[in-house]
C-alpha cells in the first residue's frame, strides 16, 4: 500500500517535470497494455491475424455447445418434502379414481353389445361373493384415494383463496389432511 | 490407516470405476441417476432468437386459462355438498345424482386434460397430444352417455355404490 | 494414520512460526494457535466437464476438516476450489444472499450455498447438485438463459401512458407501497422456479414460481397503468395456470418469501376481470 502510493506520488512529480520522459517510461515498461500486446508493431499486426481466424460466428459456439449439455438431476434427488408429495399424490389419486369411473361408465355403456352383467345389482351379488379380505381390500382401494383427494382438495380451495399459504400452515394442514383421510378411509373399509 | 483402507475398499465396492485422483482426498463415482430412463426425457438446449430477446408467451386464450380456471374451481366448490349429501341422507334423488355425476365428469376430464398437457406437452409431441385428447373426448363422451344409462335405467351412481359396499 | 496425523500437526504449527506477516489466506478457511482434533466431513459434489462432453455427470467426494472450514457451505466450496481441486466450478459473489449467484441444490433442497451452514454432523455426507433440471454449464453453474428470457418477456418495469400532475414523481400511497413488501425483495436466484416439477416439466412456456412473482409485483403496484395488458398477456393455459399449488417454491425460497401467494393472488386477479 504505500509503496504504491510512494511510486504513485514519484511518476507524478516525474510527469510534471520531465514529461518526455514520463512518456518514455509509460511506453516501455509501465503500461501493462504495451506488455501484453508486444512492444513492437509487427507483433500487433500477427495478433490481430491471429484472432480473425476461420472460425465460424462465435455465437454458432455457444449453440453448439448447448446441445451437448446435461440436464441437473431432479426428481430423483429432491429432497422429499411434504409439498410435492402431497401434490403428486393428489394427482395419482384423482387418476385412481377418474380412470375406473371412465372405465366402469364406458363398460357399462358397452355392456349389452358384450352381453356383460354391469346392473347394480348383479354387480353387488357378485360383490356378496367375494372372500371377506377381498372385500375389505377392494373397499380400502377405493376409499383411501377417495378422502384423501376430497379433503387435500379442501385444501387446494383454500390455497386458491388465498389463505393458508405459509411454511407452518401447509405443513400442519398437510399432516391433518394425512390422518384424516387414513382414519375416515379405514372407517368407510368397515361401514 | 485404518480409515484410509476402509475408504477405499468402500469406493471399490460401491462402483467398480471408481478412480482416486493424485491429492487423494477425492474419489469419483459415476453419477447413475441421469442414467435412469424417463417417460419424456428433455431435449438438447436450444434458445429461441438470442439471448436478449424475451422469451415468447403464448398466445391468449382466456377459455383456456382464466375463464377455464374459474369454472373448474366452480365445479370443485359445486362438489363438496353433493359429496356430503350421500353420506347425511343415505342416498340422493335422481336429479341431484345426475348432477353430481356431471359434475364428476368435468372435473375428471379437466384432471386428464391438466395431467396431458403437463407430461405430453403439444410443443413437443404434437400428434401424441392431440392422440391423447380427443382419446379423452372420447372416453368422456362415452362416460357421460353412460352414466346417463345408469342413471335412468338402473338406480343411480350413489346407489350403485352403496349397494356394492354394503354388500 | 494417528500417528502421521500428530507429526503433520508438528509441522504445520512449526510452520506457523516462520510465516510471514502478509501472508494472506482465504476467509473460507479457518486456522486457529492450537489445534482441536479434525471434524471430517464429506462433500459429495456434481461434476461435469464441457471439455469432456460425452463423459457421464459424476459425484465427486471431497474431505474437508470442519473445524479449519466456515460455517457455510459456500465457506466449503471454496476451500474445496483453493486447496484440493481448483477445477471445480460454481458461481459466487456477495458471499451474504444478496446476488443469488450461488443458487444450488444442497442436500436435496435449493438454496444460497452462501446462507446455508454445513450440517455438522459428520457422519452423513452433504451432497451438491446444480439446480435441478437445468442444463449445466460446467459443475454447479446452471444454465439460466431461458430464465432471463422469461423475466424480460413479463416487462419488468414501470408502464404508464400519462405524467404525473406535477410532472415530476409518481406518487404511492404508504397503503400502496406496502403491496410491494415481500416481492421487491426477490433477488432472481431462481431457487424457487428450479425446485417447481411443474417448471421441470414445462419451463419453455410456463414461467414459472420466480418470474409470477415479479409479474405479480408489477401488477400489484399502484403506479402501473398497464395492469389489464399485462393480465391479458399471460391469460392462457401455459403460462400462468400450470402452477398446481404444490408450494416448492415457497418452502425452498432462501430469502423466505412466498411466490405461491403471488401466484395465487395472480390467479385471484384474473378470474375477476
Amino acid at each position: 500500500m504505500l509503496s504504491q502510493k510512494v511510486a504513485q506520488q514519484s511518476l507524478r512529480r516525474l510527469a510534471v517535470q520531465q514529461p518526455y520522459a514520463m512518456r518514455w517510461t509509460l511506453m516501455n515498461a509501465a503500461s501493462p497494455a504495451a506488455v501484453a500486446m508486444g512492444r513492437n508493431v509487427q507483433m500487433i499486426q500477427t495478433r490481430f491475424a491471429a484472432t480473425n481466424t476461420k472460425t465460424s460466428d462465435p455465437t454458432k459456439i455457444l449453440a453448439e455447445q448447448r446441445l451437448r449439455r446435461p440436464v441437473a438431476p431432479h426428481l430423483t434427488i429432491y429432497r422429499p418434502q411434504i409439498t410435492w408429495l402431497m401434490s403428486g399424490l393428489n394427482r395419482i389419486t384423482g387418476l385412481m379414481l377418474s380412470g375406473p369411473l371412465y372405465l366402469f361408465a364406458t363398460a357399462y355403456l358397452a355392456a349389452p353389445l358384450f352381453g356383460w352383467h354391469l346392473e347394480s345389482a348383479s354387480l353387488a351379488a357378485a360383490f356378496a361373493a367375494l372372500p371377506l379380505a377381498a372385500q375389505l381390500s377392494f373397499k380400502t382401494f377405493f376409499a383411501l384415494p377417495f378422502t384423501y383427494h376430497s379433503f387435500n382438495g379442501l385444501r387446494h380451495l383454500m390455497w386458491d383463496a388465498g389463505r393458508g399459504i405459509t411454511n407452518k400452515q401447509v405443513i400442519q394442514t398437510g399432516w391433518a389432511v394425512v390422518g384424516v383421510s387414513v382414519v375416515s378411509a379405514l372407517w368407510l373399509a368397515f361401514l | 490407516m485404518a480409515s484410509l483402507m476402509r475408504q477405499s475398499c468402500l469406493s471399490a465396492f460401491r462402483a467398480p470405476l471408481a478412480t482416486r485422483n493424485a491429492v487423494g482426498v477425492s474419489q469419483v463415482v459415476a453419477f447413475h441417476a441421469s442414467a435412469k430412463k424417463q417417460i419424456l426425457p428433455p431435449q438438447p438446449q436450444t434458445i429461441q432468437g438470442t439471448m436478449n430477446d424475451p422469451a415468447p408467451i403464448p398466445k391468449p386464450h382466456p377459455s383456456h386459462g382464466s375463464y377455464h380456471w374459474t369454472f373448474e374451481r366452480l365445479v370443485c366448490v359445486g362438489l363438496i355438498p353433493l359429496t356430503i349429501a350421500p353420506f347425511a341422507a343415505g342416498s340422493l334423488n335422481p336429479v341431484t345424482d345426475a348432477v353430481l355425476c356431471s359434475m364428476l365428469v368435468l372435473h375428471s376430464h379437466v384432471g386428464f386434460q391438466a395431467s396431458i398437457i403437463d407430461y405430453f406437452p403439444a410443443r413437443r409431441v404434437p400428434k401424441t397430444a392431440s392422440l391423447l385428447n380427443w382419446l379423452l373426448r372420447g372416453f368422456t363422451l362415452t362416460t357421460a352417455v353412460g352414466l346417463y344409462e345408469l342413471e335412468t335405467n338402473d338406480v343411480g351412481l350413489t346407489e350403485t355404490i352403496k349397494r356394492v359396499w354394503k354388500a | 494414520m494417528a500417528s502421521l496425523r500428530t507429526t503433520s500437526r508438528l509441522l504445520a504449527s512449526s510452520r506457523s512460526l516462520f510465516r510471514p506477516a502478509t501472508f494472506a489466506r482465504s476467509y473460507a478457511t479457518v486456522e486457529s494457535g492450537s489445534e482441536p482434533a479434525p471434524q471430517i466431513k464429506k462433500f459429495q459434489v456434481y461434476r461435469w466437464n464441457p471439455d469432456a462432453p460425452s463423459e457421464k455427470p459424476k459425484m465427486q467426494t471431497y474431505e474437508l476438516d470442519l473445524k479449519k472450514t466456515g460455517p457455510m457451505m459456500l465457506d466449503a466450496l471454496i476451500r474445496i476450489k483453493n486447496e484440493i481441486d481448483p477445477t471445480l466450478t460454481f458461481r459466487r459473489s456477495c458471499r451474504e444472499g444478496i446476488c443469488g449467484s450461488c443458487a444450488m441444490n444442497i442436500d436435496g433442497v435449493n438454496t444460497l450455498a452462501c446462507l446455508c451452514r454445513i450440517p455438522t454432523d459428520t457422519t452423513k455426507e452433504s451432497r451438491i447438485y446444480p439446480l435441478p433440471h437445468t442444463y449445466v454449464v460446467k459443475d454447479l453453474v446452471p444454465d439460466l438463459t431461458q430464465f432471463y428470457k422469461q423475466y424480460k418477456s413479463i416487462k419488468p418495469y414501470l408502464q404508464r401512458d400519462t405524467k404525473t400532475e406535477d410532472g415530476l414523481e409518481n406518487r404511492q400511497s404508504p397503503e400502496d407501497r406496502k403491496k410491494l413488501d415481500g416481492l421487491y425483495e426477490c433477488i432472481l436466484c431462481a431457487c424457487c422456479s428450479t425446485s417447481c416439477p411443474s417448471y421441470w416439466w414445462n419451463s419453455e412456456e410456463y414461467l414459472g414460481p420466480a418470474i409470477l412473482l415479479q409479474s405479480y409485483r408489477w401488477l400489484a403496484d399502484s403506479r402501473d397503468q398497464k395492469t389489464a395488458e399485462r393480465k391479458h398477456a399471460i391469460d392462457n393455459s401455459m403460462s400462468v395456470y400450470r402452477c398446481h399449488t404444490i408450494l416448492n417454491c415457497t418452502r425452498t425460497c432462501p430469502k423466505g418469501l412466498n411466490p405461491a401467494r403471488a401466484i395465487s393472488e395472480i390467479k385471484k386477479m384474473m378470474a375477476a376481470h
